[in-house]
């Protein structure tokens, strides 16, 4: 799988696998902190925020906004503050989210392949999920963190 | 079964094995939706209509896979309760049982 990955994204470098591949979740509920359900606007899925079936950016954004994130600059760890990036595709689609670590690493979920832990959101950026387009953060004595430390986001 | 039937059927099959091993392969990496369904391969299944149910909803017995947008979109049906939206096993079971219900599988 190691091979596959590092031709599916060839900037991948500094990563390692931190699960097996599991249906039961993607990207998007990983990187709201579960390990639990296929997040994604419309089709038949999971939404867990205010319904809608646009997939636009914006979209998006006002759902991590109601889990406390603001949008911010950069994915640069700070102190008090945990990270998102959400990637968009040179179609213009939202392709992907990745989480960072209280280490300031990343973590994301492949599709129906495995988690990553990856050095950074970069790392991702090519054909397969475009680059990233919008990075936020909220306060790591949010309820994320709570996550963390409760072990939500260590799926079995 | 006519010989002839059973030639069709079993071109029908191996036509739709190597379209579902090449979306597959090339959509593993993909959360969404929308991109996984827009892949030609699975464009191709749905174009095939309701031949392709007993084909997809064999494939998905033998494990998970995202068929419910070409299952959905070729019969017109969402047998997936509300709740389950997002579980995949239950959508999957939701769908299986359909089929079951509907004598494709």
């Amino acid at each position: 799988m190691t091979a596959q990955l590092r031709e599916l994204f060839p900037y991948l470098a500094d990563y390692r696998v931190t699960s097996p591949q599991d249906f039961r979740y993607n990207c998007v509920a990983w990187a709201a902190g579960t390990g639990e359900g296929w997040w994604w606007p419309g089709h038949g899925f999971d939404w867990p925020f205010e319904h809608t079936e646009d997939e636009s950016l914006s979209t998006f954004i006002r759902a991590f906004n109601t889990l406390g994130y603001e949008p911010c600059g950069n994915g640069t760890l700070e102190d008090g503050f945990e990270k998102i990036a959400i990637y968009q595709s040179s179609y213009g689609e939202v392709s992907h989210v990745a989480r960072q670590l209280n280490s300031g690493r990343w973590t994301s979920k492949l599709g129906t392949l495995e988690d990553i832990e990856h050095g950074s959101p970069v790392e991702l950026e090519g054909d397969r999920y475009g680059v990233v387009v919008q990075y936020m953060r909220r306060s790591s004595s949010g309820a994320g963190a709570q996550m963390e430390m409760t072990g939500v986001t260590n799926p079995p | 079964m006519l010989r002839e039937d059973l030639s069709v059927s079993v071109d029908v099959q191996r036509e739709f094995d190597r379209l579902a091993a090449e979306w597959k392969r090339d959509t593993a990496h993909l959360s969404s939706p929308t991109m996984i369904a827009r892949h030609e391969a699975y464009q191709e299944i749905v174009g095939m209509g309701l031949v392709a149910i007993p084909l997809i909803l064999r494939d998905l017995q033998k494990g998970p896979a995202l068929w419910f947008m070409a299952l959905g979109i070729i019969t017109g049906e969402s047998p997936v309760r509300t709740g389950d939206r997002g579980n995949i096993e239950a959508m999957r079971s939701a769908w299986l049982d359909w089929g079951e219900r509907n004598q494709y599988i």
